[in-house]
């Protein structure tokens, strides 16, 4: 026991030694994707999450595997049918205007989310919680309206930051939290200031001030990079990485995610609506090939599952390309002289118009005449998305749960093929009951091979995505935005 | 005259408020609005129904613009989106920073166009006028985004001179943009001085044939007299209308430069303020756009008449 313990001051000696003041001034862009609106509300739409990641705490956050790991929640354990979960708090964890974090701030947070009337986008995520209850000051029980075993998966969301109880009327501009960072100057067109957060529970952070930069144009954005007025850009394309490869300024790293990019087959109509049109549909499609055209190799092969690569629930399949398999289906559904089909794309997401014309050729061999109709990009998401028969679509990472709920269950808001399908939605139901690891895996597998069959959604790839670092940043964790930890990284 | 101003000044102000309708009947026709266009795949919904009630959009159309046209009149232009700051602030920076860049443009490149402009066409057919105009076409024709990226590879990335993107807030005063502002100004001189010397630099050559100087040669007056007292003031008339249009064009947000540089003036504002379907935003630049064109031009011709004087009794004699 008294090795134990002398262990554990010599860990924290040396943890201590080695965290020095912060020091040095860390810049990054942000796309400032909502202009006037940008906010520092977590929740709402316009949320800069360039700013939220670092200035506020989740309960529960992904670690470096991408499992959840305690934040400001220290432990957390679930009934016996996963319905009532109790989540013990983190002691003396501050805001940054002083008050203590405590089990209301959590009530009010999650309620906040839930709110029917403020329709948050993040509430998708946490739709199952029926009540949010503080037993005692650091422990709070979350009760739901369905068996729920992964519930914390759903409460890394990025979202899902704690904010100060009734603070959600002035968070939009003070961005009050517990994180390591506290908000200096709020100015989501301009620049908008950090500085180091002493009081942070995992201790003082590494780089005392930083700077997050509203740069509009991705050109613009990689050339403050190239002339070292920004250290960090998190969305650098398979041909700009040229640019950084061949220096010693600069780092790039390589980080497979769960985005992906891909065509709806709308399942409510006509052809599409016959099953072996969409397997024929699907199964022209080189993959391999797109991923080396579109995304010149910086992706992963994907099997129509909306499932990130690097998920614990990813079916491991294979779809490859089947042209006299493809023909054969069409004549099978009374197409023997092939199908002309519109597919509408939009410059929105740049990598569209690429992936609607390598697929155009791909299915040509299969009797499949793709014409290609560009869109404008200002309402493509009101106008030609869930509307045309065939639109291209993008989807940021989600759970393996989320994502399927999301997209493909009958009755869910963003079914954007119109996919109905029973047999899906007993197994989504059935996988959430599961309380065992293994046989829950198996289910979301079965679902995932029944998607390759029947699905109307062609996903091709998900997407790896670049980042380009200066090389005077250390200790930046090679891992998705959502699980770096901001507070190790230092600059010279 | 004073008659012909008063008379100038009311169109002035009709053709602001024809812009001020086109402009909003334009955004309008466009697909989706400020809502949609702020909540993408997620407008929806009691999200949808509370965002549009917030700015309110759910009121017909011809009513926002008459009570938007009602406060403009009284010169309140309305809140930005995020209900922090007032419209008026807020395209007041941006108008002040495109003047800035405006003014640092025209202070370098003007002269440097006149200068350049005499020369060419003093000299024409030399030397130095083909290398002058050939430098100038080239200028002209390559697009400002390529001659940016160009100064920006060489004197940001490769020298390390100067800072390539300006990441100075809209706010900040005038000093703070030395000297990010170097190199868009850069950009723009390129293009406007070869614009006005080649305007100049055909004027001279006119001037320079002309009768009355041929007259003056013959009569003994020595070269350097008859270019300054006789070609030049006549041979630079036809470039106050070239520079009071370059004027507008640079105050009007010289958006490829602005998006490029991202630097924070009108131009960058009103293409962020399109897309966003930011109705009064576009309005307020629309506005302010549409007054500084007129002003110009307006100004531009009362110079020119003032400098030449059969102008002048023209007008006059017709009433």
């Amino acid at each position: 026991m008294k090795k134990l313990i002398t262990m554990v001051s010599a860990i924290a000696l040396s943890a201590g030694m080695a965290a020095a003041e912060p020091s040095g001034t860390f810049r990054q862009a942000h796309e400032l994707g909502f202009g006037a609106q940008s906010s520092l509300d977590p929740i709402s739409k316009g949320r800069v999450f360039q700013i939220t990641e670092k200035i506020m705490s989740r309960l529960v956050r992904p670690g470096l595997d991408g499992k959840p790991q305690a934040d400001l929640a220290t432990s957390w354990e679930a009934n016996e049918d996963a319905t009532v979960w109790t989540f013990k708090l983190r002691e003396g964890v501050m805001f940054h205007d002083g008050s203590t974090f405590e089990a209301e701030d959590v009530v009010y947070s999650l309620n906040r989310v839930l709110d029917p009337e403020s329709d948050s986008p993040a509430r998708s995520a946490v739709k199952m919680i029926t009540e949010v209850k503080a037993l005692d000051g650091m422990t709070v029980q979350i009760t739901l309206d369905t068996p729920f075993a992964d519930m914390p998966l759903q409460l890394m969301d990025y979202r899902l930051r704690m904010l100060n109880e009734g603070s959600g009327d002035t968070i939009a501009m003070t961005g009050n939290g517990t994180g390591p960072f506290k908000v200096e100057k709020f100015d989501a067109e301009g620049t908008t200031t950090l500085v180091a957060n002493p009081d942070y529970w995992e201790g003082a952070p590494g780089v005392a001030r930083m700077e997050i930069i509203g740069i509009a144009d991705g050109q613009a954005r990689l050339q403050a990079l190239l002339g070292g007025q920004i250290d960090m850009e998190r969305g650098i394309t398979a041909q700009q990485q040229v640019m950084l490869k061949g220096s010693d300024k600069f780092n790039v790293q390589v980080i497979p995610t769960g985005n992906w990019r891909g065509l709806v087959f709308r399942t409510d109509v006509e052809p599409f609506s016959d099953i072996r049109v969409r397997q024929a549909v699907r199964m022209a499609a080189d993959r391999e090939e797109l991923v080396a055209l579109v995304l010149g190799g910086e992706g992963v092969v994907a099997c129509d599952t909306p499932v990130e690569p690097n998920d614990q629930y990813r079916a491991a399949l294979s779809c490859p390309q089947d042209i006299e398999k493809a023909k054969a289906l069409l004549v099978e559904a009374g197409y023997p002289d092939g199908i002309d089909i519109d597919v509408y794309v939009a410059t929105l997401e740049p990598t569209w118009p690429t992936l609607a014309v390598a697929y155009q050729e791909q299915a040509a061999a299969a009797g499949i005449r793709v014409n290609v109709v560009q869109a404008p990009t200002d309402g493509y998401w009101s106008e030609v998305w869930m509307k045309k028969d065939v639109a291209a679509t993008r989807w940021n990472e989600r759970p393996a749960d989320q994502a399927l709920h999301e997209i493909y269950l009958s009755t869910a808001k963003w079914n954007e093929s119109y996919y109905k399908d029973e047999k899906l939605d007993a197994m989504l139901g059935d996988a959430r009951r599961e309380l065992d690891f293994n046989k829950r895996k198996a289910i979301y597998v079965a679902a995932q091979e029944h998607l390759l069959e029947t699905a109307g959604t062609l996903i091709p790839y998900t997407v790896t995505k670049l980042i380009g670092v200066s090389s005077r940043v250390s200790n930046l964790d090679e891992v998705k935005n959502d699980a770096v930890r901001w507070h190790m990284i230092t600059v010279e | 005259m004073l008659a012909m101003l008063l008379r100038r000044l009311f169109l002035g102000l009709v053709t602001v408020w024809i812009v001020s309708m086109i402009i909003f009947a334009g955004v309008e026709m466009l697909p989706g609005d400020s809502c949609t266009a702020f909540l993408e795949r997620e407008a929806k919904g009691k999200l949808l129904e509370n965002c549009r009630e917030a700015q309110g959009l759910n009121r017909p159309a011809a009513e926002r613009y008459f009570d938007w046209a009602t406060s403009a009149a009284r010169g309140d232009l309305g809140i930005s989106a995020n209900g922090e700051k007032s419209i008026a602030e807020l395209v007041g920076d941006r108008l002040g920073n495109s003047l800035l860049l405006a003014a640092c443009s025209l202070a370098l490149g003007v002269p440097l166009a006149i200068f350049l402009g005499v020369v060419t066409g003093l000299w024409r057919d030399r030397p130095v006028d083909l290398a002058v105009s050939t430098l100038a076409i080239f200028a002209m024709t390559i697009p400002e985004f390529v001659s940016a990226t160009v100064l920006i590879l060489v004197f940001s990335v490769w020298l390390g001179w100067l800072p390539g993107i300006v990441l100075t807030s809209a706010s900040a005063p005038a000093s703070e943009f030395f000297p990010e502002i170097i190199l868009p100004v850069l950009v723009l001189t390129m293009v406007m001085t070869a614009h006005i010397l080649r305007m100049v630099r055909s004027s001279v050559i006119e001037v320079m044939a002309g009768d009355y100087i041929q007259m003056a040669t013959l009569k003994g007056v020595p070269y350097w007299r008859i270019v300054f007292w006789h070609a030049l003031p006549n041979a630079l008339l036809p470039a106050i209308n070239v520079v009071a249009l370059t004027i507008a064009w640079l105050l009007g947000g010289v958006v490829v430069i602005e998006v490029v540089f991202n630097y924070p003036g009108l131009g960058r504002m009103m293409i962020d303020a399109i897309s966003d379907r930011d109705l009064p935003v576009v309005q307020a630049i629309a506005l302010i756009v549409a007054t500084v064109y007129v002003c110009v031009n307006l100004s531009a011709d009362i110079l020119t008449m003032f400098a030449n004087p059969r102008l002048r009794t023209l007008h006059m004699r017709r009433g």
